[in-house]
C-alpha cells in the first residue's frame, strides 16, 4: 500500500505533470492524489455545511469530536456534516507576465508559476463538479480579460479547463481592480480562490480584497511563488531582467541575497496579516512542491479552521 | 620631466634607508624585487573586480520589486563592503609581496624591537694559518683557532635561524671561501666552523677581506652586514707585504660592514723559529768542506736554547747554546764534510721548547755533487784538440793534472763535454748542469725551444761569440725565446778593446774573486772584435763586465746575466777562444770560468724543497725510472703523481699540495728523492700588533676590536630587524579578517536558505 502510493506521489511532482498535456488528466491525477492520501472525501474540505450531533462510538475519528459539546454536558459527540450543495465557486487566476516566470525546467520547457495556478485551479474545479457545486472562472491581468459565469453544468469543467490552457498576454499586473470587477459581476456569494503571485501593490490587493469581503463571499488567497523567488539561490553577478517593465539591475547576488528575502518575507508576512484580518484563508505554494501535498495541506487546514 | 632609470629605481627601492635621520624607524630591504611585485600586484584584485563586474549571466526577474526595495535600502552598505573588501584584498597583496621583501628595521627603534627578529648577513673570517696553532691553554680550546671557532660557534648559536645568514671565510693561504654565499642554513654552518682545519701555511687576510668585499657588493639587497674577524693579530699576519691591500680593503669594507675584530693573541706571546736552513754556496760539493748556514729568531721573548744540526738521521757537531732573539746572527755549521754524492737532508732545530712548536726545525734538501757534467758546443771545429772555439773552455774547467793519477786527467769537480752544434739537438740536456755554446752559428727553432724549457727548468746557459755567429739567425731564433738578453745589433772591430774593470771597483758579485786582486788580467785582456747588444728592459739584464768607453763606442756591455724562469743566461760579447780576443791567454780567464759556472748554476735540488701548500713537480729533465711515488709515512702508503700538462705545453709529475711539515720520499723506479716541506718562514713573527695597530693597518676606519669572548646581550641586539615575519603574521591576519568579512557580508557561496 505504502509503495503504491509513494509511486502515485511520482506523478504528481510539477515536473511529471508538466510531461502530462491535457490539464484534465492532471486535474484528476491531483484530485485522486489528495483521496488517496486522506481516505476522506475531499470534497469536504472545500464546501461543507454543519448537519447534527451523534454520540461517539469507539473507532470514531477523534477530530470531530464536537469540544464544546463534551465541556459543556460532559457527553461526547461528534459532528456530522452535509455536503453543500448550492455553493459558487470562482476561480481567479493571474496571468500577469510575473506568473509566466519559472525556474525549473522541464524538457526545454519551463514549469512557470502559470502552470502551477492553473493545475490547481484545475483540481479545485474538478472537486467542486464532482460535489455539484457551480464553478465559475475568472482570468486577468491588469484587467480582467476572460470570465466564466459560475455553473454547474457537466460541461463546465471542460470549458475551464479549455479556457486555463490558454495561452495568456502576458500584460502587467492590476489585481485590485481586477477584484473590484469580479466583486461587482459576483451577485451570489461565492468561494473567490485568488491565484496569483501577488506581486502588486499591496494596498490595491487589500482594497479588493476587501470589496470581496464585503460582498459577503468567503476568499481564498493561493500565493503561488517559484522555487528561485523563495531561494534566490544566484552566486555570479547577474543582470536582473524585471518582468512587468520593472527595469533590470546589476548586482553581486550573494551580497543581496538577505536584503532580498528580507523584503520578500516582509511583504508575505503583511499579505498574511492582511488576509487574517479579513479572514481569508492564505496558503502559498511553491512550484518544486508536490501540488497534491500542498493542497491537501490547504484542505485540512480549512477542514480544521471550520469546526 | 625627470626621468628616473631601473637602476635608479632598484637603488630608490633596495636603499630606502634613513636610520641616521630623525625619523625612528629605517627601513631597508633584503630582496626589493618582492616589494615591487607586490605593489604592482595590487592592481591584480582590482582588475579581477572590474572583470567580475563586465562578466555577468543574464536573469528575466518576477520579483523585481523586491530585488529593487532590497538595493535601495542596502546600496551604502553593499558599497562599503564592497570597498573595504577591495582594500582588503589589495592591501593584503601588497603586505604579502613586503613581507617577501623582508623589510628590515633600524636597531634602535623600539617598534624595530617590538616587530621583528634580527636578519643580517655575517661574514665570518677565520685565520687558520699556523700561528693559530699557538698553545694558548684557554679551557676547552688550547690553541687560538680552538678559540676562535669556539666564538664563531657561540656567535651562530646567538643568531637567528631564518632571519641571519653566514658566511665562512678561512685566512689562511690561498684565502677561502668555506661558505660562499649567505647561508640560512645555521646548523650546516656550525658543521662547517668545526671542519675549519688547522693548517700549517702563512695569512692571507688580504685574500680574505677582498672575498668579503667582492661578496658584500653582490649581496648588496642585503643592508645589515657585519663582517666577523678571529685573528691572533700577529705582526706576521699584517705586517707581510700586504699593507697595502690591507689598508684599501679596510676602508672599502668600512662602508659595507660593521667590522669586529676578535683579537685571541696573549699580550705576552713570544716564538722561537727557524727561518732557514741553506747551504753556503750555490753547490754543495764532495771534495770540498761545505758550509751549511740556519738562521733562528725569536720573536718577543729571547730563548737560551742550543741548535741541533743534523745530516739525514746524523746529529752533526756543535749545538751549544745560544741566545735567540730577533737579532740572532746566522748560525753557521762548517766544514761539514760529505762523503758521497747523491741528496740528503739537512736539519736544524732549536732544542728548547715553547708554544708553537710546528716552526722550531726546519729542513733543506741537497744534492751533493761529487762531479758537475757541462757540456760545451763548438759551431767551429778543428783537426786537432785546441782548434774548436769550445777548446780553451775545456781547458779552463778542467785544467789538466800535472801529477796525473791514474784514471785521472784533473782535480775539478767539473767534467765538461765537448760537442759539435750538431749533435745538440741528440743530447739529454738535464744531464748537464750548464750549456757553453761558442761560435754557434745558429740554432734549429726546436733546438732553441728546448734548450729555452732547460734554462726556464733552473739550467745555466753561457754564449760566446765568433765568425759564425749569424745575427739574423740569432735575432730571429733566440732573441724571442729570452735566450739572448737583447738582439745583436752590430759587430764592433778595433785595434783593442779593454775591459772596464778596476779591483777596487763597485764589481758584480759574479767578479768577487777579482777584488782587490792587481794585475788578474781582466784590466789588461784585449778584445779585437765583440758583437754590440741592445739589451732588453723586461729581461733585467744586468751588465757583469762592460767595455770601456771610447770616441767611437760608448760602454758596451762585455758580459751580461739574466734570468729566464728558473735559470740564468750569460752572454759573453767576444770569443771563447783567441780568435777575436786575448783574454783566454790571461789566468784570470780560468777563474772566471768557474765563477761563471759556480755562480750561475744553482743547485737544482729546489723541487726538492717546499712550503706547506706548495706542490711536488719533478723537472722534465730529471730522468726517471717509473711513475713517481710519493710515500706516505702517516698510511705507510705510496701515492702515485699525476701527470699534468703546463701551459707551455710540456707535461711534469705532480703532487696534490703538501699539507703538513717534515721529510718525505719521493720514489721514481731505481732513484728516489728525499723532499723537505717546511712552514713558511714570514708566519713565524706571533708578536701581537694592538688594536690600535690593527684599525691603522685597515685604513683608520671603524673597528669594533674585542676580545677573545664574544660581546654581551645589549651589544648583539644592535643588529637589523627583520619586519618580514611581523608582517606576514598581518597577512594572516587580513586573509582571515577577508574570510570573516567576505562571509558576513555574503560574498562567499553558502547553502540554499528558503524564507519563511
Amino acid at each position: 500500500m505504502a509503495d503504491s502510493l509513494t509511486d502515485y506521489r511520482r506523478y504528481l511532482d510539477p515536473r511529471t505533470l508538466a510531461k502530462i498535456s491535457s490539464l484534465e488528466l492532471r486535474a484528476r491525477l491531483i484530485v485522486e492524489g489528495v483521496m488517496t492520501g486522506s481516505h476522506r472525501s475531499p470534497y469536504q474540505g472545500i464546501s461543507v455545511e454543519f448537519a447534527q450531533h451523534r454520540p461517539y462510538t469507539p473507532g470514531d475519528d477523534i477530530r470531530h469530536v464536537d469540544w464544546k459539546v463534551l465541556a459543556r454536558a460532559d457527553k461526547v459527540y461528534l459532528k456530522q456534516y452535509q455536503e453543500e450543495t448550492n455553493l459558487q465557486l470562482i476561480l481567479v487566476v493571474d496571468a500577469s507576465e510575473s506568473m509566466g516566470f519559472g525556474s525549473i525546467d522541464v524538457g526545454g520547457m519551463p514549469w512557470t508559476k502559470y502552470d502551477h495556478a492553473i493545475s490547481l485551479a484545475a483540481s479545485l474545479a474538478y472537486m467542486a463538479v464532482h460535489q455539484a457545486d457551480s464553478v465559475g472562472l475568472a482570468i486577468f491581468d491588469q484587467q480582467l480579460s476572460r470570465y466564466f459565469k459560475p455553473s454547474n453544468s457537466p460541461t463546465q469543467w471542460k470549458l475551464i479547463t479549455s479556457e486555463l490552457q490558454q495561452v495568456p498576454r502576458w500584460n502587467k499586473t492590476g489585481i485590485g481592480k481586477v477584484l473590484d470587477q469580479i466583486a461587482e459581476k459576483v451577485t451570489h456569494r461565492s468561494v473567490v480562490v485568488l491565484l496569483s503571485d501577488c506581486f502588486d501593490d499591496l494596498d490595491a490587493i487589500k482594497k479588493g480584497l476587501r470589496h470581496l469581503r464585503y460582498k459577503k463571499h468567503e476568499v481564498i488567497l493561493m500565493q503561488i511563488f517559484d522555487e528561485q523567488e523563495v531561494n534566490f539561490p544566484f552566486e555570479d553577478v547577474t543582470l536582473f531582467k524585471g518582468l512587468e517593465e520593472l527595469g533590470q539591475l546589476l548586482t553581486e547576488p550573494r551580497a543581496l541575497r538577505d536584503g532580498y528575502l528580507e523584503q520578500l518575507n516582509e511583504f508575505t508576512d503583511q499579505l498574511k496579516k492582511l488576509c487574517r484580518g479579513m479572514n481569508i484563508d492564505y496558503q502559498r505554494f511553491v512550484t518544486n512542491e508536490p501540488l497534491d501535498v500542498s493542497l491537501s495541506q490547504f484542505l485540512a487546514n480549512r477542514s480544521a479552521s471550520m469546526r | 620631466m625627470t626621468e628616473i632609470t631601473p637602476d635608479q629605481l632598484l637603488l630608490l627601492h633596495s636603499t630606502f634607508d634613513i636610520r641616521h635621520s630623525a625619523f625612528p624607524l629605517a627601513f631597508s630591504f633584503i630582496t626589493p624585487a618582492f616589494a615591487i611585485i607586490g605593489l604592482l600586484a595590487v592592481s591584480i584584485p582590482i582588475i579581477i573586480h572590474l572583470l567580475n563586474r563586465r562578466r555577468y549571466k543574464e536573469q528575466q526577474w518576477a520579483a523585481m520589486q523586491f530585488l529593487l526595495a532590497a538595493m535601495r535600502k542596502n546600496r551604502r552598505r553593499l558599497k562599503f563592503e564592497q570597498w573595504i573588501l577591495l582594500a582588503t584584498r589589495c592591501a593584503l597583496v601588497a603586505l604579502l609581496g613586503l613581507a617577501l621583501a623582508r623589510p628590515l628595521g633600524c636597531a634602535d627603534s623600539a617598534i624595530g624591537r617590538l616587530a621583528g627578529r634580527s636578519a643580517a648577513m655575517h661574514v665570518i673570517v677565520i685565520d687558520n694559518s699556523y700561528s693559530m696553532a699557538y698553545q694558548a691553554d684557554r679551557p676547552d680550546a688550547p690553541t687560538h683557532l680552538d678559540q676562535a671557532r669556539k666564538l664563531a660557534r657561540q656567535l651562530v648559536d646567538g643568531l637567528s635561524s631564518g632571519g641571519d645568514s653566514v658566511v665562512l671565510i678561512t685566512a689562511s693561504q690561498p684565502a677561502t671561501a668555506v661558505i660562499a654565499k649567505p647561508s640560512y642554513d645555521l646548523v650546516g654552518v656550525l658543521a662547517s666552523i668545526d671542519r675549519v682545519s688547522q693548517r700549517m701555511v702563512g695569512t692571507d687576510l688580504a685574500g680574505a677581506l677582498a672575498i668579503a668585499e667582492q661578496l658584500a657588493r653582490e649581496e648588496a639587497g642585503q643592508p645589515n652586514r657585519t663582517l666577523h674577524l678571529f685573528s691572533d693579530a700577529t705582526t706576521s699576519a699584517w705586517r707581510n707585504g700586504q699593507e697595502k691591500a690591507l689598508e684599501t680593503l679596510g676602508q672599502q669594507l668600512a662602508e659595507q660592514y660593521a667590522i669586529r675584530h676578535y683579537n685571541l693573541s696573549l699580550p705576552s706571546q713570544s716564538n722561537a723559529a727557524v727561518l732557514d736552513v741553506s747551504p753556503g754556496s750555490n753547490l754543495v760539493r764532495t771534495r770540498f768542506a761545505n758550509d751549511f748556514r740556519a738562521v733562528v729568531r725569536s720573536y718577543g721573548a729571547s730563548v737560551e736554547s742550543g741548535v741541533l744540526w743534523k745530516l739525514g738521521d746524523e746529529t752533526l757537531p756543535g749545538g751549544s747554546a745560544i741566545t735567540i732573539d730577533q737579532q740572532t746572527p746566522p748560525i753557521t755549521q762548517s766544514n761539514a764534510q760529505l762523503r758521497a754524492g747523491g741528496s740528503a737532508v739537512v736539519s736544524a732545530q732549536i732544542v728548547a721548547d715553547d708554544r708553537l712548536k710546528v716552526d722550531n726545525a726546519r729542513y733543506h734538501a741537497i744534492e751533493v755533487a761529487s762531479e758537475m757534467k757541462l757540456l760545451i758546443v763548438e759551431g767551429r771545429r778543428g783537426m786537432s784538440q785546441m782548434d774548436g772555439s769550445g777548446a780553451f773552455l775545456e781547458l779552463a774547467l778542467a785544467p789538466p793534472t800535472l801529477d796525473t793519477q791514474p784514471g785521472r786527467t784533473t782535480t775539478s769537480y767539473l767534467k765538461p763535454e765537448r760537442i759539435s752544434d750538431i749533435e745538440l739537438a741528440g743530447k739529454v740536456l738535464g744531464e748537464y748542469r750548464a750549456i757553453l755554446l761558442a761560435d754557434v752559428a745558429q740554432l734549429a727553432a726546436p733546438v732553441a725551444d728546448q734548450l729555452a724549457a732547460y734554462v726556464k727548468q733552473g739550467g745555466t746557459v753561457v754564449w760566446f761569440q765568433g765568425d759564425q755567429v749569424q745575427r739574423e739567425a740569432y735575432n730571429g731564433i733566440l732573441v724571442p725565446r729570452g735566450l739572448l738578453p737583447g738582439p745583436l745589433t752590430q759587430r764592433q772591430s778595433g785595434a783593442g778593446y779593454a775591459f772596464n774593470f778596476s779591483p777596487t771597483g763597485n764589481n758584480h758579485p759574479l767578479l768577487n774573486a777579482f777584488k782587490g786582486v792587481d794585475r788578474s788580467g781582466l784590466e789588461t785582456a784585449q778584445v779585437f772584435t765583440y758583437w754590440q747588444i741592445a739589451p732588453k728592459e723586461d729581461l733585467r739584464v744586468e751588465n757583469v763586465l762592460t767595455f770601456q768607453s771610447t770616441s767611437a763606442s760608448a760602454a758596451d756591455p762585455a758580459m751580461t746575466l739574466h734570468r729566464l724562469g728558473e735559470g740564468k743566461v750569460v752572454f759573453f760579447a767576444s770569443s771563447a777562444d783567441a780568435e777575436w780576443t786575448s783574454f783566454p791567454a790571461k789566468p784570470a780567464y780560468v777563474t772566471l770560468m768557474h765563477e761563471i759556472v759556480a755562480g750561475t748554476v744553482a743547485g737544482s735540488e729546489r723541487f726538492m724543497n717546499l712550503t706547506v701548500g706548495q706542490r711536488i713537480e719533478i723537472p722534465t729533465t730529471r730522468e726517471l725510472g717509473g711513475v713517481p711515488t710519493l710515500h706516505n709515512a702517516d698510511t705507510n702508503a705510496d701515492e702515485p703523481l699525476v701527470q699534468v700538462t703546463r701551459s707551455d705545453g710540456s707535461a711534469v709529475y705532480q703532487s696534490p699540495p703538501m699539507e703538513k711539515p717534515g721529510v718525505f720520499r719521493l720514489n721514481a723506479g731505481k732513484v728516489s728523492w728525499p723532499v723537505a716541506v717546511n712552514v713558511p718562514a714570514d708566519e713565524a713573527d706571533v708578536r701581537p700588533l694592538s688594536d690600535e695597530a690593527i684599525r691603522t693597518a685597515l685604513g683608520n676606519v671603524e673597528v669594533a676590536t674585542l676580545g677573545a669572548e664574544l660581546p654581551g646581550e645589549a651589544e648583539s641586539e644592535e643588529e637589523g630587524r627583520d619586519f618580514g615575519w611581523a608582517l606576514m603574521a598581518i597577512v594572516l591576519a587580513l586573509l582571515g579578517f577577508e574570510c570573516f568579512m567576505a562571509m558576513r557580508f555574503g560574498h562567499y557561496r553558502k547553502g540554499a536558505a528558503a524564507t519563511k
